[in-house]
């Protein structure tokens, strides 16, 4: 991928954000995963382990969703540490319902998008700076980490 | 639950998707008040997200953001904006374990702050009309499902319990959506709401010696195992040739914390698997696994082979039945807990009272163990004591707890448990 190119997914929550991107190839889960006061990945297995999240395009696979998700979730978004946007190649309802409480508890928007096929890594990088539309669906990549 | 269903446009709020009442259109134009009109288009939303054509009344909500570990202070927040609004629930809600025993939290090291912050959320919670069950088996006494009966239910071992053991019927809701479900009466229909969402997809078959031989501590580790294989799935379990209703608790909250399932079906055994062709309604299976007994000790292995010495013994998870607590106090009676162990049994307020009555409760106190009442070893910020090794018979305690503890894990039957509290370590499964 070079700057400019558009990556199509699908719209799973709307808004727009443009971000540094945090890229994992492993599936994700928020509750036990994330430091909801600080926004850093804690989950001493996954190959984000220590990386902020705060403010980033999440990039991950899938997320392993606990039910007690949202509550990490929206205590980060409280905290002004959540992700500015998440981008997956299957989004689980568990995702989709944390950002759809986060705009309707704290009126604030986190587009997420998923269908990316193949390797998430190859397609974008960590540090590449990307735009996401939760409503088209595309991701643009401007300018390449 | 089911995952997002595939979207030609790319788009996926068109706004159509689900088709709404006249009530629920009232509801949505906010002449209900803004707490529904909040929720319902929270519920609507995650409806087109998930290719609901519809919302569906529910029986009752079971909300699993009542501890203070997983609503933090968002869900004060929350919460607290929800009472100024004047919201009630409108349908019958149970609340989930909290981050305290109420009675008891100094006798287990909590925090007075955080106790304080635990007595707020439930308060806020007293006020929204929440039944303060404080419990993960709200479905034994305060909010009984019935068959085909339609919930907004979160706590996944409660969730993967209502659906199989009873057929109700229910997706794995997360937190706070539970609570719009509540404020509501409504979910959006899909998933494990439809016949077609409840059909078996991975076949799992025990070899005749398993089960010819298939002991009580088998079950959480067979639902482990199943967890692990199909993920969000539905099993279907055939060989299994019968079990009590702890038996399958216990199967369903291992698979529901080492995958997600929401609903299993056991052939002779849930009500929706008379036979092996009911429980799939025509669909051929993906994959079939046959497992016997050397699975089931790799799989024990994993969940927690450690032996030796613990310093703490956690049962009563799922919390625990009075059939349970009549079996702790037998193993019990006239024995002592090993100086240096802590035995913590899990229960509700309601199962506690009738323990007391029937002398339970004096046996199991007067062995040094304690009862942990309303909350658990995973919701319970517990690290003033230092703990290094638990020693449980729960599969979704073998699941969490290296995490939400920071012990090591020793997974054995109930009886080696006791056993293991009365002599320090674990010498047998």
């Amino acid at each position: 991928m070079s700057a400019g190119q558009v990556l199509q997914g699908r719209g799973c929550a709307a808004g727009e954000f443009e971000g540094e991107a945090v890229v994992s190839s492993q599936p994700f889960g928020f509750w036990q995963g994330m430091d909801p006061q600080t926004g850093i990945v804690i989950d001493k297995r996954h190959d984000a382990c220590g990386q902020s999240l705060t403010g980033k395009v999440f990039v991950f696979p899938f997320g392993r969703g606990s039910t007690g998700t949202p509550g990490i979730f929206l205590e980060a978004v409280r905290n002004g540490c959540a992700p500015g946007a998440i981008v997956n190649v299957k989004s689980e309802p568990m995702i989709v319902m944390c950002s759809l409480l986060a705009e309707a508890f704290f009126k604030v928007t986190i587009p997420v998008v998923d269908g990316l096929e193949g390797d998430l890594p190859s397609l974008l990088r960590t540090g590449d700076r990307v735009r996401v539309n939760g409503t088209t669906g595309a991701i643009e990549v401007v300018a390449r980490g | 639950m089911e995952c997002l269903p595939p979207a030609a446009s790319g788009r996926l709020f068109l706004g159509e998707s689900v088709q709404l009442t006249d009530e629920e259109k009232r509801i949505l134009d906010g002449k209900c008040g803004e707490p529904q009109r909040l929720a319902l288009h929270v519920l609507a939303k995650l409806g087109e997200a998930c290719g609901a054509e519809r919302m569906v009344e529910i029986a009752s909500a079971h909300l699993v953001a009542s501890s203070y570990q997983i609503a933090g202070e968002a869900g004060i927040e929350i919460y607290t904006q929800l009472v100024v609004q004047g919201a009630r629930v409108k349908v019958r809600t149970t609340s989930d374990p909290g981050s305290i025993d109420f009675a008891r939290w100094r006798e287990f090291k909590t925090p007075a702050d955080y106790a304080a912050r635990q007595v707020k959320i439930s308060e806020l919670l007293d006020t929204l009309g929440v039944i303060p069950t404080w419990t993960c088996t709200p479905y034994t006494t305060f909010n009984v499902p019935r068959f085909g009966e339609h919930l907004g239910w979160s706590e996944s071992s409660a969730v993967v319990f209502a659906n199989s053991v009873i057929g109700a019927r229910t997706n794995r809701l997360a937190a706070y959506v539970d609570l719009c479900a509540a404020l509501t009466g409504r979910v959006p229909c899909f998933g494990l709401h439809l016949d077609e969402g409840r059909k078996g997809e991975v076949l799992f078959e025990l070899d005749p010696d398993l089960s010819a031989n298939f002991a009580d501590h088998f079950f959480p580790v067979l639902g482990y195992l199943v967890g692990q294989v199909v993920k969000d799935k539905i099993p279907v379990v055939a060989g299994v040739r019968r079990a009590t209703s702890d038996q399958l608790k216990a199967f369903g909250a291992a698979s529901a914390a080492s995958g997600s399932v929401a609903l299993y079906h056991m052939v002779g055994i849930t009500p929706e698997a008379r036979t092996v062709e009911e429980a799939f309604g025509g669909r051929v299976p993906s994959e079939r696994v046959s497992v016997g007994r050397r699975e089931i000790e790799a799989v024990m292995e994993q969940m927690g082979g450690a032996t030796g010495p613990v310093d703490v013994v956690g049962v009563g998870c799922p919390h625990a039945s009075i059939d349970q607590m009549r079996r702790y106090a037998a193993l019990l009676e006239g024995k002592k807990v090993h100086a240096g162990v802590e035995l913590w049994i899990c229960a509700n307020t309601v199962v506690e009272a009738m323990a007391r009555t029937m002398g339970y409760v004096a046996t199991i106190e007067r062995a040094g163990a304690k009862l942990m009442v309303g909350t658990c070893h995973n919701d319970c910020p517990l690290g003033a004591w230092g703990f290094r090794r638990l020693a449980t018979d729960s599969g979704k305690f073998a699941y969490y707890t290296p995490t939400t503890v920071g012990t090591e894990c020793a997974f054995a039957s109930t009886e080696a448990c006791i056993q293991a509290a009365i002599t320090g370590k674990v010498e047998r499964r």
